[in-house]
This record gives structure tokens, C-alpha cells and sequence, in this order.
């Protein structure tokens, strides 16, 4: 019997040339990506893990035993019952908005197994698929047990199948991403951009913040996904650098794309998470520090490695790192009942290390908070604030990355609008007008929200919107925690 | 007065002090001031109104007595409402 390395090499190189179809024709661009070249340019694509069907499977089924065995001892309806209300509300986000999405990669992981370009990329891909469909089967078994106790945990299967706003502006990005996406700019927006950068959101500053919040389930949950994005992240960087030879124009723009387009859904999803439902007492970081210390830095190491310059957006960035996510959260609290999870007003020492952390702008988002707490006070708790202290305007979203109009400073909001052969469209920021500028035949047949109700798809008053729209019953529409009964009023 | 009814004008709104863009639905004979309070009131769960305000559109302060379709507006453009 052959030893492992006398076969191994042979397996995962395993090109030949075709003599009755031509490379393009296996390989159209339309599905492989661009540029086009031939396989000679490809056939040194390598990764540092060379693992072997035999030795994936051994690892995967040894990580899956841990997982069940941390569940049994500590993940269980009782040990999350235990917790504290805001975080198990932080798990609803996330459960929701995990599993399905990442069954979105399988799909665009199984287009690499079939479209990449060298055979060690395909093999990689197809252990990403199988990557893949694990992320999306642990949340999904994981929390399925939580649906008996609170009904808002049926949202972590149900999210994508709704038109909620917040499932519209997921599945936006991940269609793009990776359903409808060639190999190529898949492969480089996934790993490079999301697996090597934003996840570390969630897989170093959110698994540290559910350690502190004794939720160790969903702790080794993300360790161990985590473990798996580490090694299929692998595929985007000899594909970068590839197009980087020979396309350094477009391998900027999938950079620059990509990273905004993650910034936008990462804050709104892990920014709210980690600084209004994750305690702050006796913690360091704040949601901007996590970004300066695992995104910032990092994505700037990654660029200087490809010899890639800095987004032109950069300034713009920096600014937005001060204000979306919290701009985005108290929007979303005045219109807590489009959403599947419960909101929490932060209380006046949240409030000051928030001020701590984010001096620049606080004191208009303070402004805000105040003027919230006197409708709560108007009103009174319970049942009649719940209702009295909610928007019913309808919000406006932005044509590219659909997320609310909440992008600058209370003071000067950035969104501005941009005419396409006739047609309006508004955008929430110059970043995202740019990204949409550069490929308006990719958006612009794309309707947001606000424009599904002025062409009469959807429902134009608030309450039928939430319950027929964004399929949400008064058992699991979003409320306040505390139901306005908050000690410091 | 004109008996044929206008359809209403969808602009989006943008209040000093919110953290959000609004749908507002405009009347074309209503006045700017109307308009601007019409989006103080969609703000005003986060943003106290304010007694005196002004509108911005397309750069210029418009003219608090003017009508929505006199002062020029147009279907899903962007207008402010500041503090003077």
C-alpha cells in the first residue's frame, strides 16, 4: 500500500489537458471568474494544509464529539436559561442570522469544487462545502431545542424565509457572495475578505464575549467553526494572487468592494451584539476596538502582503466606526417589532462607558436615548409604552447594501441619491453609491423595502408590514426587555 | 382650486439629530412648513421637535410658505430639516 505522500500530491494535482472541448469551454468565465487565463497560470496554486479526504473526516467527526459533548454538559435548555436576557437576546441575532447563511456557501464552495481553476483549489472546495453544511447544521441543532422555551428561536431556521428588512439585506449580500457569484470573486470575498477578517468578529471578540458570559455552548460552537474557516480560508489567497498578476486593478476593486459590503452587514449584525446585548462590566473592548485590533490591522497587513493599497474609503471608515452600529440600534430599537429578538435601552452606566469608548459623536446619540425615555415615562411601562414608544414611519433603506439610512452622524447623514438611466435610486453612503456606480446592472433591477411598498408588493402601514411581510406574530416580534421598566427612570 | 386629485410625492426625509432616513409621503399643494413638520412628527419618537426649523433641499433653504411642488420637488429625492 502506498504511503500517504506518495499518492497525496498525485491526488490533489490531478489537471490533465482536454483533447475534444477546449479550457474555456470547462471553464467559462461567466462562472469561473475573470480574469480568464489558462490553466498554466493556475497549476502552481497551493495551500499549506494538503489534507486527505480520510484525515477530514477523522478531524471533523473528533471536533463534532466535542461540540455534542460541551452541549450535553453545559449547552442544555436549563444552562441558557441561566443567562443573562440581553445576551440569550445576542444569540437570537446570531443564530438567526448564521446557519442559512452559511448554507449559502456550501453552494458557492461546491461552484469552486467544480469551476476553480487547479484541482488542489476544486479538492479544497469541495472540504469547504462539507465545511459548510456542518456551520449550518450546528446552530440549527444547537438552538432547536431553545424553540419550546422562547419562540423566537424558530427565527434561527425561519430568517431567510421571510422578507423581513433584515433578511432582505442578508440575502442581498449573500446572493451576491455566493449563490450567484463566479469562483473566482467568491473565492476571494469569502476567504480573504469575510474568513480572514470579519469572522474574526465572531470567532475571537464574540467567543470571548460569550466566555465572559458563561454561554460556553455557543463559545465552543464558534471555536469550533472557526477551526474549519482557518483552513478553507486558505483558497482565497492563491487566488488573489493570481488575479493580483495579472489584474491588480480588479483585485483592488474586489477588495474594496467586498470589505465595505462586509463592514455594512458585519456592524449592523455583531456591532449592536457586542455593545448593547454583551455586558460591558469588567470588559476592555469595545465593538470599534475589536475592529481596530482583528480587522483594521490585519486588513492592512493582508494588503501590504498583496502589495494592494488601502480602500479609497478609508476616512470614511474610520468615521463609521464611530457611529453606524449605533445608529443602526436605536433606529431598530424605535422599531423593535420588525425584528425576531428583544431590545434593551442601556442604562446610564452603559451609557457612560459608551461615551468612554465613542466620545466623538455620544453626545447626539445621547440625545437620542434621553428623548426615548421620556416617551417611556409619558406612557409608562407594560403594554401601552410598547406600542406608544415605536416609530410608524415607514424607514428608508439604502439600493446596495439594504440595511436602514443610518450611515454618518445624527448630525450629517450621508445618504444621497444617484439617477441610472432615469431611474432613482438613494444610497446610505459614498461607499456604498461607488460599489453600485461600478456595477448598476447587478443592483439597480434590486427593489429595497421602501421601494417594494411605493410599487405596492408590499404593505404600506407598519403593522401589516410586520405581520404579513416580515412574518412576525406578537410572540415574537421584538419588545423592550424591561417593558420600560427600568430602575433609573 | 384643482378637482383632480394628486397623487401624494414619496421623498426621503432626513431630521437633524435622528439615526435614520424616513419615507415621507408629501402633498403637493402642502406648504414646506407642513412638510417639515410632517417629518419632525416621524422623527419625533427619537428627536424633540423644535420650535423654528428650516428645509434644505438640493442644497438651497427653501421658503417656509412655498408648496411642496412650487419649491420644485421631485419623487425620491432627499430633503433636511435643521435647526436655523
Amino acid at each position: 500500500m502506498l504511503k500517504r505522500d506518495d499518492w497525496l500530491h498525485l491526488a490533489r494535482k490531478l489537471d490533465w489537458d482536454y483533447s475534444y472541448v477546449s479550457e474555456k469551454d470547462v471553464f467559462p468565465e461567466e462562472i469561473s471568474g475573470r480574469p480568464w487565463l489558462p490553466h498554466s497560470e493556475w497549476r502552481d496554486w497551493e495551500e499549506a494544509f494538503k489534507t486527505s479526504y480520510r484525515e477530514y473526516v477523522q478531524n471533523q467527526h473528533d471536533k463534532d464529539a466535542a461540540v455534542y459533548a460541551v452541549r450535553d454538559a453545559v449547552g442544555r435548555l436549563e444552562d441558557i436559561q441561566k443567562l443573562a436576557t440581553p445576551w440569550v437576546n445576542g444569540l437570537k441575532v446570531h443564530g438567526a442570522a448564521l446557519p442559512l447563511a452559511e448554507f449559502t456557501g456550501v453552494i458557492s464552495n461546491l461552484r469552486g469544487a467544480r469551476f476553480g481553476r487547479d484541482s488542489a483549489w476544486r479538492t479544497m472546495a469541495t472540504f469547504g462545502a462539507l465545511d459548510e453544511y456542518r456551520h449550518t447544521e450546528i446552530p440549527l441543532l444547537l438552538l432547536h431545542e431553545l424553540v419550546r422555551w422562547d419562540p423566537q428561536f424558530d427565527w434561527t431556521h425561519k430568517l431567510y424565509h421571510t422578507n423581513n428588512w433584515f433578511a432582505i439585506a442578508a440575502r442581498h449580500f449573500f446572493d451576491e457572495l455566493t449563490i450567484g457569484q463566479n469562483a473566482i470573486e467568491a473565492h476571494v470575498a469569502t476567504n480573504v475578505v469575510l474568513e480572514t477578517g470579519f469572522t474574526n468578529l465572531q470567532f475571537v471578540g464574540l467567543a470571548s464575549l460569550a466566555h465572559g458570559a458563561a454561554d460556553h455552548s455557543f463559545e465552543k460552537m464558534i471555536t469550533s467553526i472557526q477551526t474549519d474557516e482557518a483552513r478553507h480560508a486558505q483558497i482565497g489567497h492563491p487566488v488573489l494572487a493570481t488575479v493580483m498578476k495579472h489584474d491588480p486593478e480588479y483585485a483592488q476593486y474586489l477588495i474594496d468592494k467586498w470589505f465595505w459590503r462586509n463592514w455594512h452587514l458585519f456592524s449592523t449584525l455583531t456591532g449592536i451584539t457586542t455593545d448593547y446585548l454583551a455586558a460591558v462590566d469588567g470588559r476592555q473592548n469595545s465593538f470599534k476596538e475589536f475592529m481596530e485590533e482583528w480587522i483594521i490591522d490585519q486588513f492592512q497587513r493582508t494588503l501590504d502582503e498583496f502589495g494592494l493599497k488601502k480602500p479609497w474609503y478609508w476616512d470614511i471608515l474610520l468615521e463609521e466606526l464611530e457611529t453606524y452600529h449605533h445608529m443602526v440600534y436605536a433606529t431598530a430599537y424605535t422599531y423593535r417589532s420588525t425584528l425576531w429578538f428583544d431590545f434593551v435601552i442601556p442604562s446610564p452606566a452603559h451609557r457612560k462607558w459608551l461615551r468612554q469608548k465613542y466620545p466623538k459623536y455620544w453626545d447626539d446619540l445621547e440625545a437620542v436615548w434621553e428623548r426615548i425615555e421620556e416617551h417611556w415615562r409619558a406612557a409608562g411601562p407594560g403594554a401601552q409604552g410598547e406600542s406608544a414608544v415605536h416609530g410608524s414611519a415607514l424607514l428608508a433603506f439604502c439600493d446596495l447594501c439594504q440595511l436602514p439610512l443610518s450611515a454618518g452622524t445624527p448630525r450629517n447623514n450621508t445618504a444621497n441619491t444617484l439617477v441610472i438611466d432615469g431611474r432613482k435610486y438613494i444610497l446610505c453612503s459614498e461607499p456604498c453609491r461607488w460599489i453600485f456606480s461600478r456595477e448598476p446592472e447587478r443592483y439597480a433591477n434590486h427593489r429595497e423595502l421602501t421601494k417594494r411598498v411605493l410599487a405596492g408588493e408590499a404593505p404600506a402601514t407598519l403593522p401589516a408590514l410586520v405581520s404579513e411581510y416580515f412574518r412576525l406574530t406578537p410572540e415574537t416580534w421584538g419588545k423592550d426587555m424591561q417593558a420600560g421598566k427600568y430602575s433609573w427612570f | 382650486m384643482s378637482l383632480v386629485a394628486t397623487m401624494p410625492l414619496p421623498l426621503y426625509g432626513f431630521l437633524e439629530g435622528d439615526t435614520i432616513g424616513l419615507l415621507i409621503l408629501a402633498d403637493e399643494n402642502e406648504s414646506i412648513a407642513s412638510l417639515a413638520r410632517k417629518l419632525q412628527e416621524a422623527g419625533n419618537i427619537r428627536v424633540r421637535p423644535r420650535p423654528e426649523v428650516q428645509l434644505v433641499y438640493q442644497g438651497k433653504i427653501i421658503d417656509s410658505a412655498l408648496s411642496v411642488s412650487d419649491a420644485g420637488f421631485t419623487a425620491l429625492e432627499r430633503f433636511d430639516v435643521r435647526q436655523p
